[in-house]
């Protein structure tokens, strides 16, 4: 009663190529990046500021790295955590490639976050993550540079002030320049991604 | 005939208890966790009053044991992609209605936290509500 379609192969076989070549062409698209690219890359000027123990940091002076720049202050309870909790879960995505990327908090609060405080509190996310302050004058030209928001916010809070800020994180390649924002609330697999993508583009050069 | 119907009792009384169970006419505070922090550090926790009532509430203030000063706020971001965060005077939970504390929301923020907040710690808060009054929950200390 039932028929054999002597066919039957040879329409599997054809749906096989048809499907193989369609992914191919899929992985053949260029890359979309989820962050939003500076073009062309922004040189930033040279800074250096103070991570824990009188350690300074330079941003011309990271191995090649990529550098991941996000701006905060260690009495935030709520945005800056989530940030931090995106690094760290970047991190572990990146693999192998964690190693090719320094991530950086840079306080917008000097005034009450010593080097020590961010370092600490950068560290608690990830022992790799690098917390850093400095004078006023000294993060206002980062700021400025940047584009970075900083504002303090009187406040009825037993906190005392708080500090409204810009939240992106910013991309800076080794050669200084930065490449790509991320605005805040992008996910972890979006930036790790543009990140591994951003790698692999460096390595080609 | 006295069987029959204490056994009709017996069956009006489980399904009361069921409609019970499943529908609640009052307000309840759900899915709460705090995040990890430490002694000295500011804090925050989150969770979702739903308001089973008829009539809309308010959440005065939420207080704990385990911080200088516990604090309602809410953090916004603008078009520029700038966070600022906003000191809640209070909440109003409409009726049959629910509110969302979550991360880059509105959030309890604790000032100062006496103590350290570790993955796997229970904490307790109590949220006090104009017509619900006062509520104690046991909050899970949890990373995001």
């Amino acid at each position: 009663m039932i028929k054999k379609n002597i066919y039957a192969p040879l329409y599997i076989a054809t749906a096989v190529i048809a499907l193989s070549l369609l992914i191919g062409f899929a992985f053949r698209r260029p890359y979309t990046f989820h962050g939003t690219v500076i073009e062309p890359p922004l040189p930033v000027t040279d800074f250096s500021l103070q991570t824990a123990n009188g350690e300074s940091f330079r941003l011309s002076d990271q191995d090649g790295k990529i550098v991941l720049l996000f701006f905060g202050y260690t009495s935030c309870p709520d945005v800056c955590p989530i940030t931090l909790g995106t690094f760290k879960q970047v991190y572990e995505r990146l693999g192998d490639d964690a190693q090719k990327v320094r991530f950086v908090m840079i306080t917008a609060d000097p005034d009450r976050d010593t080097p020590e405080k961010v370092a600490a509190y950068a560290a608690q996310f990830n022992p790799e993550f690098i917390g850093l302050s400095g004078s006023l004058a000294e993060l206002k030209a980062i700021w400025k540079e940047l584009g970075v928001f900083v504002e303090k916010q009187n406040s009825d809070s037993a906190a005392g002030y708080l500090v409204s800020h810009t939240a992106s994180v910013y991309v800076i390649d080794q050669n200084g320049d930065l490449l790509m924002m991320f605005p805040y609330g992008t996910g972890t697999i979006d930036m790790a991604d543009d990140l591994t993508q951003l790698l692999k583009q460096m390595e080609k050069r | 005939m006295k069987n029959k119907n204490s056994i009709s009792l017996l069956l009006l009384a489980t399904l009361l208890v069921n409609a019970c169970g499943s529908f609640s006419a009052e307000l309840t505070v759900q899915d709460a966790w705090a995040r990890p922090a430490n002694a000295g550090e500011n804090g925050a926790a989150y969770f979702i009053i739903e308001n089973g009532s008829n009539i809309d509430d308010t959440l005065l203030s939420v207080s704990s044991d385990i911080a200088a000063a516990t604090e309602v706020h809410m953090s916004m971001v603008d078009g520029n992609g700038v966070m600022s965060m906003q000191m809640q005077e209070a909440v109003i939970v409409p009726a049959k209605d629910k509110v969302e504390f979550k991360p880059g929301g509105l959030h309890v923020m604790f000032v100062s936290l006496t103590r350290d907040l570790k993955t796997g710690d229970t904490i307790t808060l109590t949220l006090d509500f104009k017509e619900a009054g006062s509520l104690t929950i046991q909050v899970p200390v949890r990373a995001q």
